[in-house]
């Protein structure tokens, strides 16, 4: 086997940084396998595949050290559209990747950047539709499709130009459990075609099947080796930020014999040494559910159609939400949790049916009523954020709900403390990392004290750490009387924090229950695209009550 | 939220050459221009509708109403005020306002509303890549024709996100429902901070991705959709110049469609 990528002790500072983002890097990468990039956010990943194509230090200058060859090409020598042929890149937003008109055109035009006759080009994407289940979206506009086939499509549209490597940067971050698993898939039908493959994750469990794991911390390379050393060396892990397996984890705490990553190896391992014995799941005798009684939230017979469309992208939603309860809203992209979302605030207003804010129908009410009731926090906080401070992005809320001052003051200082920005008062937000932004925005709503709080994807894009913060801060909330409700695609965390789990798909209510039940319904989950973590699978199994490590550890240890 | 024009139906008009359209929708723009008498203006812009329902675009027409009823009534109201005719209708103060010039004013209502239809025909029957395409054939250079393209691929993106934007400063108390027309529009202001921020990350996003699939400007490519002038591309254009060319007959040679003969 030769070497199709080498890195021969990289260095690279952004212009303008003093910190390097990338830092002696050495590695090579063997052809036709795979390598899985993890780390923290900020650990210089996305850098690294920028490296690869020439798109630092072409378009990212900075200072530049070391040398990258491909294929025995130096990349810094070479232009990014002439490295395109070697290397095909999927950045990490599918959206300005998507610039065509048709799914046809997409794919066409890096093949008709490399000068291909037309016939030739209409041959690639007859060959690539099928692989990447795109055959009957060929004349679709790429706005109209969801969230995992864009996905695919900006990964068919590098393939296309028939790249002997290929560079995913977090090509499953926004996607629902089975939009992942469909990426995973291509992932391995592109390593039996002995393409090599460098992948940024952040799951660590989607590093299974690498041939490699790089762990990357503050721009260097922490260790590096295979999926058994890397995965099970828990302190590796946690020191770069990178969250742990959970099956991992459980067992080292356990102290069981093992280091499995799937359901199937761990429910192996534990009738082998009789670990555990499987029970059946009792129902619980207290409703985890901590609402005081009183509906703040309730739909009734909720339609929703987008003026554009002629589907209802909700279709009659009964429900009612208690004060103070935790809501997750899971479903696959597109199945209506943003669209049902934004009625609980009246940014949606029903095309028929109600939605009844403590017992008042939402279009009742004036706009700043609501939004004294209602936060809402948007799932890019980039698309909210516009003052020249962080202090008068918080307050922006309260004075345009005309606080007086001294009030103003005291709770923008209490918002920020509630976040853990305290301090940050003076800076400019876009100054701020990704994870503070997204902080900046929570502190904003939160400023005006709703009694319910909602939250698009707020983990998106955060690293483990920052998810536990931020999460931690929501569980703090809750635990005041706030009632919070998040939509995510991450079963981790609503498994991990939501009192109460309502599926939804197609515009409908799937499941609806307290969130251990619902997840205990793998066949139902599984209509929905849906499929718990492997921990809460490993649970089910069990027939244990825990959701979480701690939980079961307790459960099982106790 | 979708705003993009193009409408993917299979009519003659979507299968003409982009080379023709975009030259069809010059000769449109021409013959606007020939007149200002709103009989012969409202003549054109009854033709062009006549187009648009042909290439099945009236959707568009629908999604745009109020631009252009917006443009129709202001200039119609602005125009009198300014041209100057010589059969007074009232007198008031230094404003004088004739028949002639109210008459000019409708003229120039119809001719702004029809080049916004014709533009309109043409989007809403031509792909972007299309029209690069077209602007090519026709002798303008790729890097300006794509920067083109590039541009009007934007406006639906900008505006989706820009909606995005408002609903999250109204979820936070901002207040669009009241106070006067400009105090309503001050409250837009602060939304183009972030969508100037999006913008900007937007276009270098797509910069990145333009060159990591190999685009190069200036460079020579291919064309996946094949431009092909057909029989069908000439008797439409040989037609469409023949009109303009009687167009020009009557206003040039016979005096005839202008209510203010000296003005364009």
């Amino acid at each position: 086997m030769s070497t199709a990528v080498s890195i021969e002790d990289l260095t690279f500072a952004y212009r303008g940084q003093e910190a390097p983002a990338l830092q002696h890097i050495q590695g090579e990468v063997q052809e036709g396998s795979l390598v899985v990039i993890l780390g923290h956010g900020g650990a210089g990943k996305s850098t690294l595949c920028a490296s690869l194509n020439g798109i630092v230090p072409h378009f990212f200058r900075g200072r530049y050290q070391g040398r990258v060859l491909v294929k025995d090409r130096e990349v810094a020598g070479h232009k990014v559209a002439e490295m395109s042929r070697y290397v095909g890149f999927v950045l990490q937003d599918f959206e300005p990747q998507l610039f065509s008109t048709n799914v046809e055109l997409e794919m066409a035009f890096g093949p008709e950047n490399l000068l291909l006759p037309r016939r030739e080009i209409e041959q690639r994407i007859q060959g690539y539709l099928p692989l990447l289940g795109l055959e009957s979206f060929r004349r679709r506009e790429p706005a109209s499709l969801s969230g995992g086939q864009k996905q695919r499509l900006a990964i068919s549209s590098v393939l296309t130009m028939e790249p002997q490597i290929l560079v995913m940067d977090e090509p499953t971050t926004d996607l629902d459990p089975q939009g992942r698993e469909e990426i995973l898939n291509i992932a391995r039908r592109l390593r039996e075609e002995k393409r090599t493959l460098l992948i940024v994750d952040y799951d660590p469990e989607s590093g299974a099947e690498a041939e490699q794991i790089w762990l990357l911390r503050e721009g260097g390379i922490a260790a590096r080796g295979s999926p058994g050393e890397i995965l099970g060396d828990i302190p590796a892990l946690k020191s770069c930020g990178v969250k742990v397996p959970a099956l991992i984890e459980l067992f080292s705490t356990m102290d069981w014999p093992g280091k499995p990553l799937q359901v199937g190896e761990a429910t192996a391992l534990v009738q082998e040494h009789g670990l555990a014995r499987p029970r059946k799941l009792e129902p619980s005798k207290t409703s985890p559910s901590v609402g005081n009684g009183s509906f703040i939230l309730q739909m009734e017979d909720l339609v929703y159609r987008y003026p554009s469309h002629q589907i209802e992208a909700l279709q009659g939603i009964n429900l009612g939400i208690l004060e103070g309860e935790f809501v997750a809203l899971i479903g696959q992209n597109g199945s209506g949790k943003t669209t049902l979302a934004k009625h609980f605030n009246a940014l949606l207003k029903p095309s028929s049916g109600r939605v009844l804010l403590r017992g008042k129908a939402t279009t009742d009410y004036r706009q700043q009523e609501i939004s004294r009731l209602v936060g809402y926090v948007f799932q890019n906080p980039d698309h909210q954020i516009f003052c020249n401070t962080v202090y008068d992005e918080v307050a922006f809320g309260l004075k345009t709900l005309g606080e007086p001052p001294d009030s103003i003051e005291k709770r923008v200082a209490e918002a920020l403390a509630t976040v853990g920005l305290t301090g940050t008062e003076k800076k400019t937000p876009f100054a701020l990392s990704k994870g503070e932004r997204q902080r900046v925005a929570v502190a904003s709503v939160l400023a005006v004290r709703p009694e319910v709080l909602v939250l698009d994807e707020p983990t998106t894009g955060l690293d483990e750490e920052r998810q536990r913060s931020l999460m931690e801060m929501l569980k703090i909330l809750h635990g005041r009387g706030h009632t919070v409700i998040i939509i995510t695609h991450s079963m981790e965390v609503a498994a991990e924090y939501a009192t109460r789990a309502i599926v939804m798909k197609d515009g409908a209510i799937l499941l609806d229950g307290p969130t251990r039940e619902v997840f205990a319904r793998e066949e139902r989950l599984q209509e929905a695209s849906l499929r718990p973590s492997s921990l809460v699978r490993l649970s089910n199994w069990l027939g244990t009550r825990a959701l979480t490590v701690n939980q079961m550890v307790e459960e099982l240890g106790g | 939220m979708n705003i993009f024009l193009y409408l993917d139906r299979e009519t003659p008009i979507h299968r003409l050459d982009p080379r023709t359209k975009i030259l069809a929708t010059l000769i449109l723009f021409s013959l606007c221009l020939c007149f200002n008498h709103p009989t012969y203006l409202a003549a054109v812009s009854l033709g062009i509708l006549v187009i648009a329902a042909s290439s099945r675009a009236l959707p568009n027409f629908w999604k745009l109403r109020f631009l252009l009823i917006l443009l129709f009534v202001f200039s119609a109201l602005m125009w009198p005020l300014f041209a100057r005719g010589p059969t007074p209708l009232w007198n008031w103060g230094p404003v004088t306002v004739s028949r002639e010039s109210l008459l000019y004013g409708i003229a120039m209502g119809l001719r702004l509303s029809s080049f916004v239809m014709a533009g309109l025909i043409l989007l809403s029957t031509t792909r972007n890549e299309e029209l690069t395409h077209g602007l090519i054939g026709l002798g303008i250079p790729y890097p300006v024709a794509f920067a083109f393209s590039t541009a009007l691929r934007l406006i639906p993106t900008l505006a989706g996100a820009g909606a995005t934007i408002i609903q999250a400063q109204v979820s936070r108390g901002l207040d669009l429902e009241s106070g006067n027309i400009f105090r309503r529009m001050g409250k837009f202001i602060p939304q183009a901070i972030p969508l100037f921020i999006y913008a900007i990350r937007y276009t270098n996003l797509l910069a990145m991705a333009l060159e990591s699939r190999g685009f190069s400007p200036g460079a020579k490519r291919t064309f996946y959709y094949e431009l092909r002038m057909a029989p069908k591309d000439y008797r439409v254009l040989i037609v469409l110049g023949a009109i303009l060319a009687a167009a020009l007959c009557l206003r040039l040679g016979m005096g005839v469609g202008a209510v203010l003969p000296g003005r364009l």
